[in-house]
């Protein structure tokens, strides 16, 4: 019989730590530690990375994220008018360092589902079970023009350095100018979040640059979300002109001009293109996604992709359930998912647990509306109990925003 | 080296102390895993940090489970709390409550203005018949602990019951609530929230 060194025997029964008498390991079964990668450091990536760790200190978990901070879309629309700072936005990842999440601040470049690892650089990272939380690319080329001009014509629909770009071009725009923003065709990241910069802007140039106004131009048929709020709302504006039904098709930069699909051409002096989306480019090329080769389609319990084994995907970039893309959701995700991919990796069946969403939406300087819904499981699959709205916009309802933001940004990173 | 005795010792070692490691984690719970989407807005195990939403830490589950009900009939009007009372309801109100019962309560994070404090401590007598000296509350009578709660909300379910928009389920009690809230001004009301928000 072949003896092994004290070394070598704790190593392979992976009970070192708990035999040096500290806690953590809890399983005496596991032959070597267990590892999750997560990719995508945003609200459900660093939410779902945290979890694990929170239900099991013995799983190993590496996040890849190459932000060094963390910045928070939700709230980022009031950046745009002046009423709130980038800085009060941003975060940075040391509370997941304290649950002793193991955080790179690079990009994970590929996925090699059979071999169980993730490319990093010149490094292969393994895994046990995969997280992917990569969030939404832009689809450039569906809007003629736009990917020769994507470093000037801006989207700021990734909270950062676009944000404070548009503040200023809005800032410097003279009094009587046309401000025309684009609202993508469904599906996008956060449906309301459209229509809350609409109402922003527009507060902003009515209290700022009276002369001036807002196009809307909207590649759906109608406002897509809290529909009937903002159509109250918009009526606080006669500065905003919402043109639903309006794809834009093109743009010229050089003659500041759009054009929609019906035809109409549009002049700008500050234009805010947010362009069409799909998930990331990281779940496109590892076949995460489906027929639409825009999103992930995933199990309603344990978020593993319908696709790959062992790879779970969360946040905005997946579909077929009936929720938002939205943070509230991603958040929702991650912990679930958390919970699945740690009874999974104990060979345990998976919590049965529905997301829920909370969504803020801002329309003046101390004013917001908000919807709410909640699901249930049903067959397998995620199911809505109910969907409610605030009966208006109230100073109240913004006050809760904030409550909301303190508690929902300590679960994500804190 | 390593002996087959000393391994057999030490797996036996393992076997002891392994399942008190396990039970510790923060989410080894049915109650637990159905209330991981409260933190989004109630804080981690029900410690909110914001103003304007309720610490459910340490709850009295008879409180708990009226609170949900109320939310659900539409009894307590709240477009957050109508949809996530359904939610709760369908995962298992029982499990849910009790996991909050037995979470640590920290007080408020959010600091209330000295001033306002010093002014609801004199307004803050007739609410100790119900609430409690220190409004710790009572929860055999499902009357809840007002203590060391967001000011915001505080003062928004005073609000709320001056007019008439909550109503308590008792009638005597709810002409009494009315009766005291009536000369209330909204300054009354915030230096009340204040009062009981600094209490621990």
């Amino acid at each position: 019989m072949k003896t092994l060194t004290r070394r070598e025997f704790l190593k392979a029964s992976g009970m070192g730590v708990a035999l040096l008498g500290t806690s953590g390991v809890t399983s005496f079964a596991a032959e070597a530690k267990r590892r999750v990668v997560v990719i995508g450091g945003g609200w459900g990536g660093a939410t779902a990375a945290k979890y694990i760790r929170l239900s099991d200190s013995s799983i190993d978990v590496t996040l890849l994220e190459p932000n060094k901070e963390f910045i928070s879309c939700p709230f980022s629309n009031l950046v745009l008018s002046g009423v709130e700072s980038l800085q009060n936005l941003t975060m940075n990842y040391n509370g997941l360092r304290k649950h002793g999440v193991r955080i790179r601040h690079e990009a994970a470049t590929a996925i090699d589902a059979d071999k169980k690892r993730v490319r990093v650089g010149k490094d292969y990272l393994e895994y046990d079970r995969l997280v992917v939380s990569p969030g939404i690319d832009f689809q450039w080329d569906q809007v003629e023009g736009l990917a020769q001009a994507k470093d000037s014509v801006l989207h700021a629909w990734k909270a950062g350095p676009q944000t404070i770009q548009l503040a200023k071009q809005l800032q410097s725009m003279k009094d009587g100018g046309v401000v025309v923003m684009t609202v993508p065709p469904v599906a996008y990241r956060c449906p309301p979040g459209p229509y809350e910069r609409a109402s922003l802007i527009a507060w902003y140039l009515q209290t700022k640059k009276p002369k001036s106004k807002l196009i809307v131009l909207d590649a759906n048929k109608d406002i897509v979300s809290k529909t009937g709020l903002f159509k109250a709302v918009f009526k606080d504006y006669s500065n905003l002109d919402y043109r639903p039904a309006q794809k834009v098709e093109k743009i010229d930069v050089g003659a500041k001009e759009v054009t929609t699909e019906p035809g109409d051409k549009v002049k700008y002096d500050v234009i805010n293109l947010i362009p069409p989306q799909r998930a990331a480019a990281i779940a496109v090329e590892a076949d995460l996604v489906g027929g639409d080769k825009r999103w992930c389609e995933v199990d309603h319990v344990t978020y593993e992709s319908v696709k790959q084994k062992n790879i779970h995907v969360v946040g905005d970039s997946t579909i077929g359930l009936p929720v938002p893309k939205s943070g509230n959701v991603a958040n929702a995700m991650g912990k679930i998912c958390a919970a699945a991919v740690v009874h999974l990796l104990k060979g345990k069946e998976p919590p049965v647990i529905p997301p829920g969403n909370t969504c803020y939406s801002w329309v003046n300087d101390k004013e917001a509306i908000a919807v709410v819904n909640s699901y249930k499981i049903e067959n397998g699959k995620v199911v809505q109990i109910e969907q409610k709205l605030t009966p208006g916009k109230s100073v109240g309802t913004a006050q809760n925003s904030l409550a909301w933001r303190a508690s929902i940004w300590n679960d994500v990173l804190g | 080296m390593l002996t087959p005795l000393l391994a057999f010792v030490l797996i036996l070692a393992a076997l002891t102390f392994t399942p008190l490691n396990a039970a510790a984690g923060p989410l080894d719970s049915p109650g637990a895993l159905k209330s991981m989407v409260c933190s989004a807005c109630h804080g981690f195990a029900g410690n909110s940090p914001g103003n304007t939403v309720p610490i459910i830490a340490g709850m009295a589950p008879s409180y708990f489970k009226k609170a949900i009900k109320d939310y659900a009939e539409g009894k307590r009007p709240s477009p957050e709390m109508e949809p996530y009372s359904k939610y709760v309801l369908q995962v298992g109100l029982d499990e849910v409550a009790d996991y909050f019962a037995v979470q640590p309560r920290q007080p408020a994070r959010t600091k209330s203005d000295p001033n306002a404090v010093k002014r609801g401590a004199a307004l803050a007598g007739q609410c100790a018949a119900c609430h409690g000296p220190k409004g710790e509350g009572d929860a055999f009578r499902a009357m809840p602990s007002i203590q060391g709660q967001p000011a915001g909300y505080l003062q928004l379910q005073l609000t709320t019951l001056k007019e008439n928009k909550r109503k308590l389920d008792d009638a005597a009690q709810d002409e009494t609530k009315k009766t005291m809230l009536k000369p209330l001004t909204e300054a009354d009301l915030g230096a009340l929230a204040a009062y009981f928000s600094s209490l621990k």
